[in-house]
C-alpha cells in the first residue's frame, strides 16, 4: 500500500467509531418504540367514540350492549383472520361472500331444517368447510400456478361460490334450522361474552401464533415483504400461497356457517355486506395492502372500531336512510387517517 | 498473499463454464480458481457476464456447459439452496433483506442455512434463533442486536447483516465459506465503506470473497487477485500488486481512457448566478444553507449520510419541502418551489434512485428522453412519435447506448445505460440551466460513468450550471470548480477549487 492511502485509512477509522456509537444510540432507540404508534393512536380513537356515543346515548355504555358488539364483531373478526394473511402476502380475497353463501347453505341442508332433509351430524361442519376450502384452494391454485392477480381471480370465485349456493338452495322455501340448541348456540352467552366472540377469540389468538413461531407465519411475511428475495431464497412460495388462500376459505366458510346458525336459517346471500366491512377493517388496523406488514391483533381492533362505529349511529338514532353512507364516509376518513404517515412521500425509502 | 499460492485444492473450480441466452453468448468458456483465504476482485463493464456467471455460482442459472467444483468434487447447482448448501454465500448488489423481520430471521432465512436454525418442526424458537444469529454476528465483529427490524437499520449495518447471512451458508462440507460481494460498496457513503472494507479484510481469514466492484480503487486497495472479463470472456488475471488503474480501465473497456479534465472556469465577478441559495433551512436536516452557482460552473457537495445534502439539493429542486430561507434563479426569486415550477425554470434533476424517481422503466427509451422537454417532437399536447424518435437516436449515438434499441423499455437497458438516457432527458432541454446531480455516477461502470462525466462538462460548455453530490471526493475534486462541504446540516467549508486545492484529507476532516 502507499503510504498517503495508509494515512486516509487512519482518518477513516476514527470516522467509523463516532458514526457507529451514533448509530446505535439511534437503533437502540428505534428498538424500543417500533412499532407500538399506531396501534395506540386506534385504541385512542376507539376510546373517542366510545365517549361520544355513551354521551349521545346512555344505552350505549351497558353489559348488553357491549355483549351485542362483541358478537357483531365475532364474524368480520374471523373472515378478517383469513383475510389479514391474505394481505399479508399482499394478495387479496374478495371471494368471502361467495363462499359463505355456499357454506352456510351446505350447512343447513346437512342439518336438522325445515325443508325435512337428514341431519347428518358432523358432517354437516365438516362438509361445508371442505367445499369452502376447496374453493379457497382452487383460487390459490389458479393464482399460482396461472399467474392471474388473486384480484381478478378471487372475484371470480365470489360468483362461483354465489353460484354454488344459488343451485343448492334451489327453489325451495327458506330453509330454517329446527335445532334451538344449534340457533341459539353463537349469541348465548358464556363467561361474560357471546359463544362466536370466544370461537373469534381464541382463533385470533391462534393465528396470531402462527404468524409469530411458525416457518409458514414467517415466511409468509417475508413473502409479503418481498417475493423476489423470497423465491431466490428458495421458500416455498407457491406452496405457501395456495395453503393461506385454503386457510382464508375455511375462515369465510366457518363465519359462513355461524352466520347460518345466528340467522336459524339461510339464503344464498348469507354472506352480503361482509367483505365492505372486513377488509377496510384489516386495513384500518394497519395490516399493508402492499404486503409484510401488520398482524391480527391489529385487525382485531380494526373490527372492533367499525363494529362499535356501526353500533353507535344506530344507538345514536341515525336514520338507516343515512346510515350507510354516513358509515361509508368515516371509512374513508379511517383510511386516509391509517395511510397518513405513507403520503405524499416523494422519496421511497431505501 | 502468499497464502493464496499454497498448492491446496482450490475452494472453487470454474472449468469452461458457458451460458448464451438466445443468440446471445453471455459466457463464453469461464475457467478460474479461487483458493481459501483469497479475495478475487472481478470486474467487467455492464454486459461483460459477471452478473451471469454470479448468477450461475448461486444456482439461479444453470451453465449450457462446463463444470463448477467446489472444494475439489463437481456439484450442481439447480436452485439457490443448492448453492447456500455448498458453502456460498452472496451479498446482493440490491440489498435482499426482509425489512419487516428482525436481523436473526434474516440471517436465518438464508435458504439451506435455516433448517435446523431456530426452527423445529416448523416452529420458531426465538431463544434459540437469536443466540446462532448473535454467534454468526460476532465472527464478523458486529454488535447488532438480533432481534431489532432489519427495517430499521442503516444502510451499512444492512450491509452488516447480509454479510452475516452469506456466511452462515452451510459449511458442513465445506470448511471455508465463499461469500460474493456484488457491488456492495456501490451505495455507501464514505465512512461506512471504510467500515465495509474492514470486513472484508475479516472474512479473509476464514473464507474467501469474490469483490464485485466498478470503483477501481477499491479493487486494488481490497484484492489479492485481480479477474477482467469482457464480453463474456475472462480477458485478465492479474495479481493486485501488477497492476495500475489506468491498465484495468484499457482491460476492462477495450480502449483507454477518453476522460478530458474538466476545464475550469473561475467565479466571475458581476455575474447574475444561474442558481443563488440564501440561508435555506429545513428543520432537523439542514440550516442556513448558503450557495450561488454561476453558468458553466460545477459546485461539488460532500458530506456523510447525515450531512443534509442529500435533502438539500432535493429542496432546490422542490422535491422535499424547506421551512425557510430563498432560492434565486438567474436573478428571479423562486416561490411556492414545487418540481413542475422548477422544471420550467430550466432545472434538472438526476436523482440518486433511478429506477424509482429517475425513469419510467415500462416506457421505451425514447418515450423516456422526450418525457420532460418534448422539443419539436411535440405541438401542444400531440405527440409527433417520428420526430421523437429522430431526437432519440441522436441521444443513443451521441451517448453510445448500448443496446442501439430506442425503442426498447428502458428497464431492460442495463444501470449504465438508463442513466445516459436519465441524463439525455434533461440535456434534451436547450435553456437547462440548472442541473442538480444526486450521486449521477452510482452503480456505473467506468465506461459508462466516463461518459456521463462527460455529459456533465458537455453541458457545463453549454452554460448549465451543475450541483454535484458526488460519490467520492475523488470525483467532487475532479468534477468541482467548487466544493462545498456539509456537516450536521450546515455549511463546514467551501474551497474555491481554482483558488484553493484542498486534499481528501482535508475534505474528510470538514465531514466529521
Amino acid at each position: 500500500m502507499a503510504p498517503t492511502q495508509t494515512s486516509e485509512s487512519a482518518a477513516n477509522v476514527k470516522v467509523d467509531t463516532a458514526a457507529i456509537r451514533a448509530r446505535e444510540q439511534v437503533t437502540a432507540r428505534r428498538v424500543m418504540f417500533a412499532g407500538s404508534g399506531e396501534p395506540l393512536a386506534l385504541i385512542g380513537a376507539m376510546v373517542v367514540l366510545i365517549v361520544i356515543f355513551s354521551i349521545l346515548n346512555p344505552r350505549f355504555a351497558t353489559i348488553e350492549n357491549l355483549q351485542n358488539v362483541l358478537n357483531q364483531a365475532s364474524l368480520p373478526l374471523i373472515i378478517g383472520l383469513g383475510a389479514t394473511l391474505v394481505i399479508l402476502i399482499g394478495s387479496i380475497d374478495l371471494s368471502v361472500e361467495g363462499v359463505m353463501g355456499a357454506s352456510g347453505v351446505a350447512f343447513v341442508l346437512l342439518s336438522a331444517n325445515s325443508r325435512g332433509g337428514h341431519d347428518t351430524g358432523l358432517w354437516a361442519w365438516i362438509l361445508p368447510l371442505v367445499l369452502a376450502a376447496a374453493l379457497g384452494a382452487t383460487s390459490g391454485l389458479i393464482y399460482t400456478m396461472l399467474r392471474v392477480p388473486s384480484f381478478i381471480v378471487t372475484l371470480g370465485m365470489w360468483f362461483v361460490g354465489f353460484g354454488i349456493a344459488t343451485i343448492l338452495y334451489g327453489t325451495d322455501a327458506y330453509p330454517e334450522l329446527t335445532d334451538d340448541t344449534v340457533t341459539l348456540w353463537v349469541a348465548k352467552i358464556t363467561l361474560g361474552l357471546p359463544n362466536g366472540f370466544w370461537v373469534a377469540a381464541i382463533l385470533t389468538v391462534l393465528m396470531a401464533l402462527v404468524i409469530r413461531f411458525t416457518r409458514f407465519g414467517r415466511v409468509a411475511l417475508a413473502m409479503g415483504n418481498n417475493e423476489e428475495i423470497a423465491r431466490s431464497n428458495g421458500m416455498p412460495i407457491v406452496r405457501n400461497k395456495v395453503f393461506i388462500f385454503i386457510v382464508a376459505g375455511l375462515f369465510s366458510g366457518l363465519a359462513g356457517i355461524l352466520a347460518t346458525m345466528q340467522m336459524g336459517g339461510t339464503s344464498n346471500h348469507i354472506g352480503d355486506g361482509y367483505l365492505f366491512i372486513t377488509i377496510p377493517a384489516v386495513v384500518i388496523g394497519g395490516t399493508s395492502l402492499g404486503g409484510g406488514k401488520g398482524g391480527v391483533f391489529r385487525t382485531a381492533i380494526g373490527v372492533l372500531l367499525l363494529t362499535i362505529l356501526n353500533n353507535g349511529l344506530v344507538l345514536a338514532g341515525v336514520s338507516p336512510s343515512y346510515q350507510s353512507a354516513v358509515s361509508g364516509a368515516i371509512l374513508v376518513v379511517a383510511i386516509v387517517a391509517a395511510a397518513w404517515p405513507q403520503r405524499g412521500r416523494l422519496r421511497i425509502a431505501k | 498473499m502468499t497464502k493464496a499460492k499454497e498448492a491446496t485444492t482450490p475452494v472453487l473450480r470454474l472449468t469452461d463454464v458457458k451460458k448464451s441466452f438466445g443468440s446471445v453468448h453471455a459466457l463464453k468458456g469461464i475457467s478460474l480458481e479461487i483458493h481459501r483465504g483469497e479475495v478475487i476482485g472481478l470486474i467487467g463493464e455492464n454486459g461483460a457476464g459477471k452478473s451471469t456467471l454470479l448468477k450461475i455460482l448461486t444456482g439461479i442459472y444453470q451453465p449450457d456447459k462446463g463444470t463448477i467444483a467446489v472444494n475439489g468434487s463437481t456439484v450442481k447447482f439447480r436452485n439457490p439452496r443448492d448453492s447456500a448448501a455448498s458453502g456460498i454465500g452472496v451479498v446482493h448488489q440490491e440489498q435482499s433483506l426482509f425489512t419487516n423481520l428482525t436481523v436473526a430471521e434474516n440471517i436465518a432465512m438464508n435458504g439451506a442455512a435455516s433448517k435446523g436454525y431456530g426452527t423445529t418442526l416448523g416452529f420458531y424458537r426465538w431463544g434459540k434463533l437469536n443466540k446462532a444469529a448473535a454467534s454468526t454476528l460476532e465472527i464478523i465483529g458486529s454488535k447488532l442486536n438480533p432481534k431489532t427490524r432489519v427495517g430499521d437499520l442503516s444502510f451499512v449495518d444492512r450491509q452488516m447483516v447480509e454479510i452475516a447471512r452469506a456466511i452462515s451458508v452451510d459449511t458442513s462440507k465445506n470448511a471455508t465459506p465463499l461469500v460474493i460481494l456484488d457491488e456492495p460498496t456501490s451505495l455507501l457513503e464514505r465512512g461506512e465503506t471504510a467500515i465495509l472494507e474492514r470486513e472484508i479484510r475479516k472474512l479473509k481469514d476464514f473464507g474467501s470473497v469474490i469483490f464485485v466492484s466498478h470503483r477501481l480503487d477499491e479493487i486494488i486497495r481490497n484484492c489479492d487477485r485481480i479477474l477482467v472479463m469482457r464480453h463474456g470472456e475472462l480477458v485478465a488475471d492479474r495479481v493486485t500488486t501488477s497492476v495500475t488503474e489506468d491498465e484495468l480501465f484499457k482491460l476492462m473497456v477495450g480502449h483507454e481512457s477518453h476522460a478530458t479534465a474538466h476545464e475550469r472556469r473561475a467565479r466571475p465577478a458581476n455575474e447574475v448566478p444561474a442558481i443563488e441559495v440564501t440561508g435555506l433551512t429545513r428543520k432537523g436536516k439542514f440550516k442556513n444553507v448558503s450557495l450561488s452557482v454561476h453558468s458553466g460552473r460545477v459546485t461539488a457537495i460532500v458530506g456523510t449520510s447525515g450531512s443534509g445534502r442529500e435533502e438539500f439539493s432535493r429542496a432546490i429542486f422542490g422535491a422535499e419541502k424547506f421551512d425557510g430561507g430563498t432560492i434565486v434563479l438567474n436573478g428571479q426569486p423562486a416561490r411556492g418551489w414545487r418540481i413542475p415550477k422548477a422544471v420550467k425554470r430550466g432545472m434538472g434533476f438526476v436523482p440518486a434512485e433511478r429506477k424509482v424517481e429517475g425513469m419510467v422503466g415500462g416506457f421505451s427509451a425514447a418515450e423516456n428522453i422526450v418525457l420532460t422537454h418534448p422539443g419539436d417532437a411535440a405541438i401542444g399536447p400531440i405527440l409527433l412519435p417520428w420526430k421523437r424518435n429522430k431526437i432519440a437516436q441522436r441521444w443513443f449515438s451521441t451517448l453510445d447506448v448500448r443496446p442501439n434499441d430506442i425503442s426498447q423499455n428502458l428497464e431492460r437497458f442495463s444501470g449504465g445505460n438508463q442513466q445516459k438516457v436519465v441524463m439525455a432527458k434533461w440535456l434534451n432541454d436547450p435553456e437547462l440551466r440548472v442541473l442538480v446531480l444526486d450521486h449521477p455516477l452510482r452503480g456505473l461502470d467506468p465506461g459508462a460513468a466516463e461518459t456521463v462525466n462527460e455529459q456533465i462538462k458537455e453541458a457545463c460548455k453549454k452554460g448549465t450550471a451543475v450541483i454535484l453530490l458526488a460519490d467520492t471526493l475523488e470525483e467532487a475534486l475532479e468534477m468541482g470548480d467548487d466544493v462545498v462541504v456539509m456537516r450536521d446540516g450546515v455549511i463546514s467549508a467551501t474551497y474555491d477549487l481554482s483558488v484553493d486545492n484542498p486534499s481528501t484529507l482535508d475534505l474528510l476532516e470538514r465531514m466529521v
